[in-house]
C-alpha cells in the first residue's frame, strides 16, 4: 500500500488586499499553487520534489503535514484522510521546514527536542534516549545543552531535522534540509535519508539542489507553475548533471549557467 | 489523561524556564508591584477613612480590584503574546503538526500563561496585606471557588483573543477592549453602583465585575460559599458558555487558517 496518496489536489491562494487599499498598491487576486496534482509514495522511498520558486512544493508538504487542507482531490497518509482524520495523519509525519527560527530561544536543544517528543506523544520512558540518537544523528551532541537562540542558521536547520525524526514518524518531509548545512554535513545527512528509507520510512524532500536529488532520490517530482511535469525514477548512478539538463528540458527554463559558459567560450 | 497531563507538564516547564531565563523579569516584576500598591496606599490615603464603598476601607477594595482585573488582562495579554511570537517565528505552524491536536494545544497553552500570572496575583495580594497592611478576613474556601470559575472565564477571553489572532490577526483588539471598557465597567476602583442606571445595568452583564465581586466578598468580607452561591452561579454559567464559545471561534479559526494558508500570517 502507499504510504502517501495525492488525488488530483488544487490548492488556491487568495489574496485580499488591505480594507485602505487606495492608500498603496497591493492588489488582491489569487495564485495557484497546485492544479490537479496526484503522485504516490511507498514505503521506503525517497521522493524528490524539484522545482523553482512557487513551483508548489512546499505547499505539497504542508498538505501532507496538515498545515493547509486542500481545495479539491484528497491527501491520504497511511490511508488517513488529512482533512477528515487529520490527528491520525499528523501522528505518523514528521516535518522539517525551510524556515528555522520556530524553536523556543531560552530552551536548550534539548529541552526544545524534549518539548517537542511530549507534544509528539513519544512515551516518557523512551524520549531521553531517543532524544540522544536524535543529537548523535545530526551532529548537535556537543551543542545539546545550549540555549538555541545562540545557534548558527546551520545548527538551527539540525535541529529541525532532529526535531523531525524524534517521533520516528512513517512520513519524513523536508523542506530544502540542507540550505545551510557545510557539505560535510551534508554528506552525512544524505546518509542518513538513505539509511532511514532502508528502515521503511518514506521520506519526501523538496529541493533546488540537484546534487542533493542525485544521491537520495529514488523517484523525482517536477513541479512547474503547480503543475507536475514529470515522475519518474532516477536510474543507478544518475548524475546531478543528467537531473540539471533533464530539468531545464522540461520546464524550458534558461539555464545561466550554460549561457554563461558560452558567453565566455565565444567572447574574444 | 496521562498523556494531556504530561503534555501540560512540558508546556509548564517550557514557560518556567522560559520566564526564570528572562533574568531581570522577575525583579522587573516585583518593582511594578511595588511600585503600584504604593501608589494605591497613599491614594487612599489621600481619599480619607470616609471612603467606603460597600462597607469596604478603599486600600483593600482597590487592592483586589486591581488585582484581578490585572489578573485577567495580563493572563490573556500573555497567551496572546505567545501566539504572536509564535507565528512570527513559525513555531505555530510546527506545533500545528504534532500529534497533538491544535485546540488541545492552545487551551493546554492557555493554561500555563494563567498559570504564571495567578502567582503574580497572589504576589499581588500578599504584599498588599504584608507590606500595606490591607486588612483582610478571609474564607479560603469561598476565595478558591471563585479564582477557579473566574479562571474559567479568563481562559476563554485568552482563547477568544487567539481565535480572533488566528482569523484576523486582530488579538489584541479584544485585550484593548478588556483594557479600557471593562476596567471603566467592572467596579475595578469604585463600586459599580455610582455608574448612572444605564452603566450599572452593563457593568452587571460584564463577568468581570461578578469575579472582583466575589473576590472582595470572600478575601475581605470571609463570606461563605453558600451566601455566595448566587455570585458563584453567575460565575460558573458565564464561564461554561464563554468557553464553549471560545473553543467554538478558536476550532473554526484554526480551520479558516489551515485553508486560506494564514496561520503564520501576523
Amino acid at each position: 500500500m502507499n504510504q502517501v496518496v495525492f488525488e488530483s489536489v488544487r490548492k488556491t491562494f487568495r489574496h485580499r488586499p488591505a480594507l485602505f487599499n487606495w492608500l498603496g498598491k497591493e492588489r488582491g487576486g489569487e495564485t495557484i499553487a497546485l492544479k490537479d496534482v496526484s503522485f504516490s509514495a511507498a514505503p521506503a522511498e525517497v521522493l524528490v520534489l524539484l522545482g523553482p520558486n512557487g513551483s508548489g512544493k512546499t505547499t505539497a508538504l504542508k498538505l501532507i503535514s496538515t498545515i493547509l487542507l486542500p481545495d479539491a482531490g484528497s491527501v491520504r497518509v497511511g490511508g488517513f484522510d488529512a482533512r477528515r482524520d487529520a490527528g491520525a495523519v499528523r501522528r505518523q509525519v514528521g516535518i522539517a521546514v525551510a524556515a528555522e527560527r520556530s524553536f523556543f530561544p531560552r530552551l536548550s536543544a534539548r529541552e526544545n527536542l524534549d518539548f517537542f517528543a511530549a507534544l509528539d506523544e513519544v512515551p516518557r520512558r523512551q524520549r531521553a534516549q531517543r532524544i540522544d540518537e536524535v543529537l548523535h544523528d545530526t551532529g548537535l551532541e556537543e551543542q545539546a545543552d545550549t540555549l538555541v537562540m545562540k545557534f548558527s542558521s546551520g545548527t538551527y536547520q539540525r535541529l529541525g531535522i532532529a526535531r523531525a525524526l524524534v517521533k520516528r514518524p512513517c512520513v519524513l518531509l523536508l523542506d530544502e534540509p540542507t540550505r545551510s548545512l557545510d557539505a560535510a554535513t551534508t554528506a552525512h545527512f544524505w546518509a542518513a535519508i538513505r539509511g532511514l528509507a532502508r528502515q521503511e520510512t518514506t521520506v519526501l524532500l523538496a529541493t533546488h539542489n540537484f546534487a542533493e536529488a542525485a544521491a537520495v532520490a529514488h523517484r523525482l517530482l517536477l513541479l512547474h507553475h503547480g503543475e507536475l511535469l514529470a515522475d519518474r525514477s532516477l536510474g543507478d548512478g544518475e548524475s546531478a548533471e543528467a537531473l540539471r539538463s533533464f530539468y531545464f528540458r522540461k520546464t524550458g527554463e534558461i539555464d545561466e549557467a550554460i549561457n554563461a559558459t558560452h558567453r565566455a567560450r565565444t567572447s574574444p | 489523561m496521562t498523556s494531556t497531563l504530561d503534555k501540560l507538564h512540558a508546556i509548564l516547564r517550557r514557560d518556567l524556564l522560559t520566564a526564570i531565563r528572562h533574568r531581570s523579569g522577575f525583579i522587573v516584576t516585583l518593582v511594578g508591584v511595588f511600585t503600584e500598591l504604593a501608589a494605591f496606599y497613599f491614594l487612599s490615603r489621600a481619599i480619607g477613612p470616609g471612603f467606603r464603598p460597600g462597607g469596604l476601607e478603599y486600600f483593600p477594595f482597590i487592592l483586589v480590584g486591581t488585582g484581578v482585573y490585572t489578573f485577567f488582562v495580563m493572563s490573556a495579554q500573555a497567551f496572546l503574546s505567545a501566539v504572536q511570537e509564535a507565528q512570527q517565528t513559525g513555531t505555530l505552524e510546527v506545533l500545528m503538526t504534532t500529534s497533538t491536536a491544535p485546540a488541545e494545544l492552545l487551551v493546554l497553552s492557555s493554561i500555563s500563561a494563567f498559570a504564571g500570572n495567578l502567582v503574580n496575583l497572589l504576589v499581588y495580594l500578599f504584599t498588599g496585606v504584608a507590606v500595606f497592611r490591607a486588612s483582610i478576613h478571609a474564607n479560603l474556601l469561598s476565595c478558591v471557588a471563585v479564582l477557579i470559575f473566574s479562571l474559567a472565564i479568563a481562559l476563554a477571553l485568552g482563547i477568544a483573543a487567539a481565535a480572533l489572532q488566528v482569523a484576523f490577526q486582530k488579538g489584541s483588539a479584544l485585550l484593548w477592549l478588556l483594557g479600557s471598557g471593562l476596567w471603566f465597567l467592572s467596579g475595578t476602583m469604585f463600586p459599580i453602583q455610582s455608574l448612572p442606571r444605564p452603566l450599572e445595568l452593563l457593568a452587571r452583564a460584564v463577568p468581570l465585575t461578578y469575579a472582583i465581586d466575589g473576590m472582595r466578598r470572600a478575601l475581605l468580607q470571609g463570606q461563605s460559599v453558600v451566601a455566595m452561591a448566587r455570585t458563584l452561579a453567575v460565575l460558573a454559567g458565564f464561564g461554561v458558555v464563554l468557553l464553549l464559545l471560545a473553543l467554538t471561534g478558536l476550532s473554526l479559526s484554526l480551520r479558516r487558517a489551515r485553508q486560506n494558508g494564514t496561520l503564520s500570517f501576523y
